[in-house]
């Protein structure tokens, strides 16, 4: 990664909003060593506690054909230590987004798979576009969603979050609307981009006191706080995720998907 | 014709017990036909709840418990009603809102009717017309079954008015689910009766005009099941869901009374509540 290439994140701040856009769209977005960096620090510039302003509300979007894919596999194929750093990263930072002051809008268009789905689960709100896709096929590659289940029992109940997690099966937008996963559908990427933009301006308009204060209460109900869900819960599903895809068995068959995938294309 | 989005006083059943005699303030118990009504009467503010309000109500659920509870007790279902064009506009915090003290109270009254309301033994049924906002929403949303009609208005508007639903969010969750629950509260707002029906916060959305017969139906379909079976089934899933949790909830009244006793929340109640050329204490949000 040099800098003269394109910024992998794109922070913009207009008023109480700020947007962050994943922008590696020739990657799908695949969380990768350097995303990871410059998403944590594009939260850090906006959390810090000089920043005299933090943001009320976040838009988390994504430029290119899909939201997320999940992670640089290509990297993990090369380096065995990755996949467990990139699951030990992404448990902290879903985390981090569940407990942000910031009440935080997902604007998902195309997939939002594995990594890319537990980033949109840890979201307050979820608009998508009618073509988004969700769900975790991360079996296939020997490895367990456990590292988001906790986020994911909240947010879709504990009947569609054993379905999703065990089957490894992808659902459309519509469907993941129906499981509670997403509040709203859109026909394209315009109408999207339209109703989230309307949303991210009324929920500026309101009392940023409040809204902080809704949601972190609404942390503590549904248990998605470091007492519930994300404090001990989380800190052992990261660690039986990373034990998984520290076996052979995870090792094999991650090569395995890389080489048939490399092969198809 | 009679205006089918009112509940009149004369609506109400005939035979009726002694107990109404004792109610008639803001909210009133009648039971007839295995089926009791607990009837909000404060039309003039679009039954607001205010603390006498809650008081009242609290002592109609607790009469209607005590009743349940009683060996030759008939009841087999119990309607949450209000008089007048609305179900209930929601809290009335006007007279309590430079008053720390008392506002804690109001919201305790609240969450601890609101807990109350969810123990009663027997199925209960918001029957809503016009509007449920807020702390209104929260009164539909805590009774097992809830119908309204297309041009009902429902939701909570709470962070509209630098309000923290607090209170009411358990429940939500409860109902909907804490994904959906979410993006309901933290986005505010309100919606129709049919978009509530769609979102899980409503059991029902009929014409205005079915309104009563949808819910004599619902009661009467209630009444043919065995009335143990119904009490066990409720205590199970109110024990399974987390509605007999009292920290919660009393937790909840504390933090709501905070953040209304905050400038944000000051400032913008102030501005709701400050005299208008029709008066009433609307308790919609401001678009």
């Amino acid at each position: 990664m040099t800098t003269n290439e394109q910024p992998l994140i794109i922070s913009q701040r207009a008023g109480r909003l700020l947007t962050i856009t994943l922008n590696d769209p020739r990657r799908r977005n695949a969380l990768g060593t350097a995303l990871f960096d410059q998403l944590e620090r594009a939260l850090d510039l906006a959390t810090a506690p000089e920043v005299s302003d933090p943001p009320s509300v976040i838009v988390l979007g994504a430029t290119g054909s899909a939201f997320c894919a999940g992670f640089d596999l290509e990297a993990c194929v090369q380096d065995a230590a990755l996949l467990p750093t990139f699951v030990d990263r992404l448990g902290r930072l879903t985390a981090r987004i569940r407990a942000l002051p910031a009440v935080v809008v997902a604007r998902v268009q195309g997939a939002a798979l594995a990594g890319g789905c537990a980033l949109v689960m840890s979201c307050d709100i979820v608009h998508a576009s009618a073509d988004a896709t969700f769900g975790y096929p991360v079996h296939r590659i020997g490895v367990s969603p456990a590292v988001n289940v906790p986020v994911l029992l909240a947010t879709a109940g504990l009947g569609a979050a054993r379905r999703i997690a065990l089957s490894g099966e992808i659902i459309t937008a519509r469907q993941a609307e129906s499981l509670g996963m997403v509040q709203s559908v859109h026909a394209d990427e315009r109408t999207l981009h339209a109703a989230v933009a309307a949303l991210a301006e009324s929920l500026c308009a309101k009392g940023p006191h409040a809204l902080r204060t809704t949601k972190a209460w609404l942390n503590q109900v549904d248990g998605t706080d470091a007492a519930g869900f994300l404090g001990a819960a989380a800190t052992r599903a990261v660690q039986a995720t990373i034990d998984v895809c520290r076996t052979a068995e995870s090792r094999s068959m991650l090569e395995s998907f890389w080489q048939q995938r490399r092969s198809r294309a | 014709m009679r205006d089918p989005l009112r509940f009149a006083a004369s609506a109400r059943p005939k035979r009726s017990t002694t107990l109404e005699r004792t109610m008639t303030e803001r909210a009133s118990l009648t039971i007839a036909d295995g089926c009791a009504t607990i009837l909000l009467r404060r039309a003039e503010a679009r039954n607001a709840l205010d603390c006498d309000t809650i008081a009242a109500l609290r002592r109609c659920i607790d009469a209607a418990a005590a009743e349940c509870n009683s060996k030759r007790s008939a009841i087999r279902s119990i309607v949450l009603a209000g008089e007048g064009k609305c179900f209930c506009a929601g809290m009335d915090l006007k007279g309590v809102l430079h008053d720390a003290v008392r506002m804690g109270d109001m919201l305790r009254g609240l969450s601890s009717a609101l807990l109350a309301l969810r123990q009663l033994p027997v199925p209960t049924i918001a029957r809503v017309q016009g509007a449920a906002i807020g702390g209104g929403c929260g009164l539909a949303v805590v009774c097992d079954f809830a119908i309204t009609h297309p041009e009902a208005k429902l939701g909570y508007p709470e962070v509209d008015l630098g309000v923290c639903p607090a209170v009411v969010a358990p429940w939500l969750v409860r109902r909907i689910g804490a994904g959906p629950a979410r993006a309901m509260l933290l986005a505010g707002g309100t919606m129709g009766g049919e978009e509530a029906a769609a979102r899980g916060l409503v059991t029902r959305c009929v014409p205005a005009a079915d309104l009563d017969a949808e819910v004599a139906t619902l009661a009467a379909r209630l009444a043919t099941g065995g009335a143990n079976a119904l009490a066990c089934t409720k205590r199970m899933l109110n024990e399974l869901d987390g509605s007999l949790d009292e920290k919660i909830a009393a937790e909840a009244a504390e933090l709501s009374a905070r953040v209304i006793a905050g400038p944000e929340a000051q400032a913008s109640l102030t501005r709701l509540y400050a005299p208008k050329p029709q008066g009433g204490p609307a308790a919609h949000p401001p678009r």
